[in-house]
């Protein structure tokens, strides 16, 4: 770790092929600032991506990184942090690889509480494969594969966070480049599992939640509002508010202890020693 | 041959079936005695018949045969459910004051001990099963007191108390059969030595493996039979700084223990055929990423749902060929309770080695096997650990590209990429699935398709060079009828071996702990009158995969009723099949 990295050492110098105006880059650019700010350089970070256009930012980003299968991102990343404590963790998703094929995974990392940071690129729609309705997706919203909306409602990522007994909740819009870069940053520093979902603007194919949509209708919690995260009622008060849309911390619990911490786990897993260890028979013994 | 002894406890799940077979089976190890030991059960937790078996001898026992000497019998269901196994000489221990009416069949010994009555005497109900282990010292004449250690190992941890009663209790039914009975032992001669022997099962085996090779995380989810490795490791990894998780399901176990291996750790995960079609997808991630990762599967009955609890061999093909496109991996598959350790052992080196999925495929009957072996048969100082291509913070410079990239997938001529795990300076880089350059980045490029692609297909072909494929073998080495087989059927093959030469019958017999990449066995079938393949299967498909290598038919002894092969069983199949004519 070295006090002197820059934001852009997080970068790769490969040119991202997301379309021009994608709310993606803002949302990397934010994860690399927040991983300088905290002190972190590539040589310590693991960033974990699933598959779709947020799948890619492994690539356009520098650090030790996996680009897994679609939805199992964030077990490859509990997997990382089990192993290697010492090591910072930072998974990247959208909401069709976090919560509709990885929705099993997002309850039980949160309620493992596993320490690393996942950020969610929800844009409410399927972008790489051009435009099919996702989770969040709104009940009306027409799509190639629903003419007529999904007609069912969106999943709420922050009221299932919530029930899974999040420590961590927050909401940014990558286009508000400060704000989204200061609560990805308290993401990475709260001990245990940092969600943040990111209003990542698809500008290709969706022409609903667009960034005049999040511009206007955006309330910022802690700017705006005088919303306490510690508050859990509060809380629990604005994730489940219907009729606006948040920006900020919604919830984080002080006390959290992550995963590892609960279970002991403080070793570096990559140190084995060079044949079996010392007392290795007694593992034969205790079958006698 | 009679030398040796079967003994079974049935009754219902839930009886304590399992620990009563256990502390019989220990006390026997104790007594310096050899153990094999086999279960029926039935994929539910309470009802149902469940048994434990124990084959004991002074010599070294293997496998399962078709005879049951002395069966403790706590329902009727369990006399019903091997009559087939009972012979004139059987004894059958039941408690004639329970409510069934026990139909013993006039030619056996019929032991009435009210096991309940008793038990509760000395302490408690529960331990019925321990007076009727009382009542089997008796009937073969082994020394009680080796039961007690057995006691001691078992209730130790629950007080002196439960100790003594207990060890009240076996004395209770000893006594019962003594004062009630003149069975002279029946004949049996239960001789002891001096032997310190170990008793452990094939999964034991395979999480001792693992520790003893230097894993140190585990993910999976449970299922039947791969349950108890991950039980295993659960109560003794973190005592070397591991850990162990208990995953939502197989597609988060396999890919925490990916992200563990890429972090640096040897990892683990373990399933059984169904887990394995979960992981799959996985497995191509495995591989195009180069991961190091253990992948076992313990297979059982299936397809889908099949028999869960039922010994079967059939997922050798799926994990030869599981996956879409081509993946290159290894296929290891132990042969015996100390192959599990050894094969355990091996895997993770090939896996760091050659950075591949390494699949460890092992059986139900291995799983739940136990059997004993002289503690040497696992010694820890012949563990060696082979960490491949791993590189030191001073190495990286060698392996960057002139922009100062990690070249993590370097195109090299043993196909073998250098390896930097997280915190190596100046190596961050990124893996994927997707094909990829040198870098690890994405490319659709033709040239760079095709050497990624012959570079991953050449490790595989470096092992072959390099690594010993070889193949374990007993019997004669020059007759002219050759057995090959794979997996658990090893044990019950050797042990039929002296049924087939009572008859005059010679074969050599080839045991193939190798699936991929495996020993070429053309010479040794073109020396052959006749090739017989067996396994625990419907349709032969190790059969398929030699006859692929060497271009001849062989013959085929498949079993799949979800019970392992019993040696003279196999002894009177092979018999037959020899005078069987070659499949044109």
């Amino acid at each position: 770790m070295s006090s002197d990295v820059r934001f852009t050492d997080f970068k790769s110098d490969k040119q991202p092929t997301w379309c021009p105006g994608c709310g993606d880059f803002g949302t990397m650019n934010g994860m690399m600032k927040a991983l300088a700010n905290t002190g972190n350089d590539p040589d310590n970070t693991f960033v974990v991506a699933g598959i779709g256009c947020s799948g890619k930012i492994g690539t356009y980003m520098h650090s030790y990184a996996l680009h897994g299968v679609h939805g199992r991102a964030l077990p490859v990343g509990t997997g990382v942090k089990m192993a290697r404590p010492d090591i910072e963790v930072m998974v990247a998703g959208g909401d069709g690889d976090g919560y509709s094929i990885g929705a099993g995974h997002f309850v039980h990392a949160v309620r493992r509480n596993v320490d690393m940071t996942y950020c969610v690129m929800d844009n409410r729609i399927y972008g790489l494969t051009k435009g099919q309705a996702s989770p969040t997706s709104r009940s009306d919203f027409e799509t190639s594969t629903t003419p007529e909306g999904p007609k069912q409602p969106p999943v709420n990522p922050l009221a299932l966070a919530l029930a899974s007994g999040a420590s961590f909740i927050a909401q940014t819009f990558s286009s508000d480049a400060m704000r989204h870069a200061e609560i990805v940053q308290k993401a990475v520093e709260h001990d245990g599992f940092g969600f943040v979902n990111v209003f990542s603007p698809c500008v290709t194919f969706n022409d609903v939640d667009t960034y005049d949509y999040f511009r206007d209708s955006l309330v910022d919690l802690q700017e705006e509002e005088d919303h306490d995260p510690t508050d859990y009622e509060a809380a629990k008060e604005v994730i489940l508010d219907s009729d606006k849309e948040y920006q900020g911390v919604m919830y984080q619990n002080e006390n959290s202890v992550p995963y590892h911490e609960q279970h002991g786990v403080t070793e570096d897993m990559s140190e084995i020693p060079d044949g079996a260890p010392e007392d290795a028979m007694d593992l034969v013994r205790e079958f006698y | 041959m009679a030398e040796d002894l079967n003994w079974a406890v049935g009754g219902e799940a839930g009886d304590g079936i399992d620990s009563t077979g256990k502390i019989f089976a220990q006390a026997l190890a104790r007594a310096g005695r050899h153990v094999f030991t086999s279960k029926d059960f039935a994929s539910r937790i309470r009802g149902g018949y469940t048994a434990y078996k124990i084959r004991t001898s002074v010599n070294k026992v293997q496998s399962v045969v078709d005879r049951l000497d002395i069966l403790v019998a706590l329902t009727q269901r369990t006399i019903d459910e091997n009559l087939d196994e009972l012979h004139e000489g059987s004894a059958i221990i039941y408690d004639g004051e329970r409510s069934w009416d026990a139909e013993i069949p006039d030619e056996m010994t019929a032991v009435d001990v009210p096991l309940k009555s008793l038990a509760e005497e000395a302490g408690g109900a529960i331990m019925r099963n321990i007076v009727a282990l009382g009542a089997a010292c008796e009937i073969t004449g082994f020394d009680v007191e080796y039961l007690d250690e057995a006691l001691e190992k078992r209730f130790g941890g629950k007080g002196s108390k439960i100790v003594e009663n207990n060890k009240e209790a076996a004395r209770a039914g000893q006594e019962y059969v003594q004062e009630n009975y003149d069975l002279d032992h029946l004949g049996y001669n239960i001789d002891t030595t001096d032997n310190d022997y170990v008793l452990l099962n094939g999964n034991e085996a395979i999480g001792m493996g693992a520790l003893a090779a230097g894993c140190r995380f585990y993910a999976g989810y449970p299922i039947t039979p791969a349950t108890s490795i991950m039980e295993y490791l659960t109560e003794r990894i973190e005592d070397y700084g591991g850990h162990v998780v208990q995953a939502e399901d197989e597609l988060s176990a396999v890919n925490m223990s990916l992200g563990a291996a890429r972090a640096g750790a040897r990892s683990m995960t373990a399933t059984s055929g169904a887990g394995i079609d979960l992981m799959t997808e996985t497995f191509g991630l495995v591989a195009t990423s180069e991961t190091p990762l253990v992948i076992a599967d313990v297979q059982r009955s299936g397809p889908s749902t099949g028999m869960p609890t039922k010994q079967e061999q059939g997922d050798l093909n799926m994990a030869l060929y599981g996956g879409h496109g081509e993946v290159p991996r290894f296929v290891v598959a132990p042969t015996s309770i100390t192959e599990c350790f050894w094969k355990t052992v091996e895997a993770f080196n090939l896996a760091e080695k050659y950075q591949t999925p390494v699949f460890l495929v092992s059986d139900l009957a291995m799983s739940v096997t136990e059997q004993t072996f002289p503690p040497e048969a696992f010694d820890m100082d012949e563990v060696e650990i082979d960490r491949g291509k791993l590189v030191e913070d001073d190495e990286v410079d060698e392996w960057l590209d002139a922009q100062g990239h990690f070249r993590a997938h370097a195109v090299t001529e043993d196909g073998v990429s250098p390896r930097a795990i997280p915190g190596t300076t100046d190596a961050a880089h990124m893996s994927t699935g997707l094909e990829h350059d040198e870098l690890g980045r994405r490319t659709e490029e033709e040239d760079e398709r095709v050497h990624q692609v012959d570079k991953r297909n050449r490790k595989v072909e470096t092992a072959q060079n390099e690594e010993d494929w070889d193949y374990r073998e007993f019997g004669d080495p020059d007759a002219d009828n050759l057995i090959i087989s794979w997996g658990s059927n090893e044990g019950a093959l050797i042990e039929a071996l002296d049924y087939l030469e009572e008859d005059g019958i010679d074969v050599r017999v080839i045991s193939v702990p190798y699936i991929f990449p495996r020993p070429n066995l053309t010479e040794e079938i073109e020396a052959a009158a006749d090739t017989i393949v067996v396994e625990c299967n419907a349709t032969g498909q190790f059969a398929d995969v030699i006859e692929h290598d060497v271009l001849t038919r062989v013959k085929r002894i498949n079993k799949y009723t979800g019970v392992r092969f019993k040696a003279d069983e196999l002894a009177d199949d092979i018999t037959d099949k020899l005078t069987e004519e070659v499949p044109a």
